[in-house]
């Protein structure tokens, strides 16, 4: 089994297909992936989306026979209001994790609301998966920050500080809190990656779904083409997601 | 005579991340088709021992004249004697100036870029520079530059990959002595890119070890596809390296 760890409900998808996640679902089966992590998009950059975003993917989700795992997002500028909705996502509507992108929502992570949304996603054994490798607000070295305040989250860097910070992505994995989600770095970074963090903890992903292209195909070949075993392979593409959320 | 299929970039050499030899190279050109190919030094000889990477590429050229190019690179924090070395690998056979702001530690609209920069669209090879790393070289650096220099041929490496990517036809749009490189900035980017700047200015690097050769020339194919290439494959790069006299 094939669980892409880093997707996104793009806008565009649920204009489309207004919550039927068939179309979305085929780009999936075209690249032969099974099930995805779908994290909010349009709730990323527009305050004012985030509750409906939650419930778009909530919904698609649900729609989806299992194929699709919701993660949802709040807002931490806004203060109290973001933690109940982080609370929302992970109770009411049940959704296995959180996914922040500190950069474009506009919150350095530093921010006391965003701290008290760790500690519930701590409380609650649910992990929080980031855009990393982008200044100012989330280098994966900040992250690693996180994970040393937050012994007891688990943080996930959803791109493994993407092309120029995956140094710091490394250092970062040292942590037992956290996992890095091989969706960005380039071949060489991936495979030492591989070789030098706990396998345990590697996700692989592909960022589709912003838009309307498909990544998945290129993604997933650069991953198949580094010189790794293919128990490794097999761990980081199925066992390791399934783990994370202990989703069997 | 056939325009030769022409790889814009690979680092040839051993330094950390890098673990590429010739021979492994010239099995992946021949596997991907890729006639030639742009040999280009590991950062460690970028940063400090400039002259001991391109001795190396001179060398390792010269061995496989028909199928390597050898680029050259030095730290303009050396001054003057940056250019001098620049002048000597140039006069032996180097055919373009690589820099890597982030490696070599300045911006690239950095004045310490000035000289060398210069010395290069004096001695008409193309400078090709790796952007995208925050802070050390943006698109919009490479600009200022080439609005300083527009008898230099800048070529932006990586296309400002990642997190750049909305700057890049803007950038590339602003200056006409840049041409933008494939490598890191994912087939399916690069291509919309190109679209958007014309297609003669886009040069195809796999920027191997550090991607993988085969893959990259095969995934850019099934989106540009060779009869359709519009010079991206070998003969945009080609018009550059030829402003110093045939191969
Ligand atoms: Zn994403």
């Amino acid at each position: 089994m094939i669980i892409d760890c880093h997707t996104h409900w793009g806008q565009q998808w649920e204009e489309k297909s207004s919550g039927n996640p068939a179309p979305w679902l085929a780009i999936l089966d075209r690249n032969k992936v099974d099930r995805a992590f779908l994290m909010v998009c349009e709730g990323l950059f527009r305050q004012d989306r985030v509750v409906a975003d939650n419930d778009h993917v909530a919904r698609v989700a649900k729609a989806s026979g299992g194929r699709m795992i919701p993660l949802g997002t709040a807002c931490p500028p806004i203060g109290a209001p973001a933690v109940a909705e982080a609370r929302r996502c992970l109770t009411t509507l049940g959704m296995p994790g959180l996914k922040f992108h500190p950069w474009v929502q506009g919150f350095s992570v530093a921010d006391k609301t965003f701290h008290e949304i760790c500690a519930l996603a701590g409380d609650l054994k649910k992990p929080i998966f980031f855009h990393d490798g982008t200044p100012c607000y989330c280098l994966s070295e900040q992250i690693g920050g996180l994970a040393r305040m937050f012994p007891k989250t688990v943080f996930v860097l959803g791109h493994s500080g993407i092309l120029w910070n995956w140094r710091s992505a490394l250092e970062a994995v040292r942590f037992p809190n956290v996992w890095s989600c091989l969706c960005g770095p380039h071949y060489r970074a991936m495979e030492l990656l591989c070789q030098r963090a706990d396998s345990d903890r590697l996700l692989w992903g592909s960022d589709f779904g912003f838009g309307m292209a498909d990544p998945i195909g290129y993604r997933l070949g650069l991953f198949m083409r580094t010189r790794i075993s293919d128990t490794l392979r097999e761990k980081i593409l199925d066992h390791n997601p399934r783990r994370l959320t202990s989703n069997p | 005579m056939k325009t030769p299929i022409i790889d814009a970039y690979c680092a040839l050499g051993t330094d950390r991340e890098y673990d590429l030899d010739a021979d492994t190279l010239l099995r992946g050109m021949d596997q991907a088709g890729v006639d030639r190919a742009v040999i280009a030094p590991v950062d460690r000889q970028m940063a400090v021992y400039n002259r001991e990477g391109n001795e190396f590429l001179l060398k390792t050229a010269a061995a496989h004249r028909d199928r390597f190019i050898p680029a050259c690179s030095v730290n303009p924090w050396y001054g003057p004697p940056a250019v001098a070395e620049l002048r000597r690998a140039v006069e032996a056979g180097a055919r373009l100036l690589v820099l890597f702001p982030l490696v070599q530690g300045m911006q690239a609209n950095d004045e310490l870029m000035w000289p060398v920069v210069e010395a290069a669209a004096a001695l008409r090879v193309p400078v090709y520079i790796h952007v995208g790393a925050y802070h050390n070289s943006t698109p919009w650096q490479v600009v200022d530059l080439a609005d300083r220099y527009p008898q230099a041929d800048l070529i932006m490496g990586h296309c400002g990959a990642t997190d750049f990517w909305m700057d890049v036809i803007n950038a590339a749009k602003a200056a006409p002595n840049i041409c933008i490189e494939s490598s890191l900035a994912r087939p399916f980017l690069f291509k919309s890119y190109v679209e958007a700047i014309g297609f003669d200015r886009g040069l195809m690097g796999s920027y191997s070890p550090i991607d993988d050769f085969v893959f990259e020339w095969e995934e850019m194919r099934k989106l540009i596809p060779p009869e359709k290439d519009g010079g991206v494959y070998g003969k945009n790069l080609l018009r550059l390296l030829e402003k110093r006299g045939p191969l």
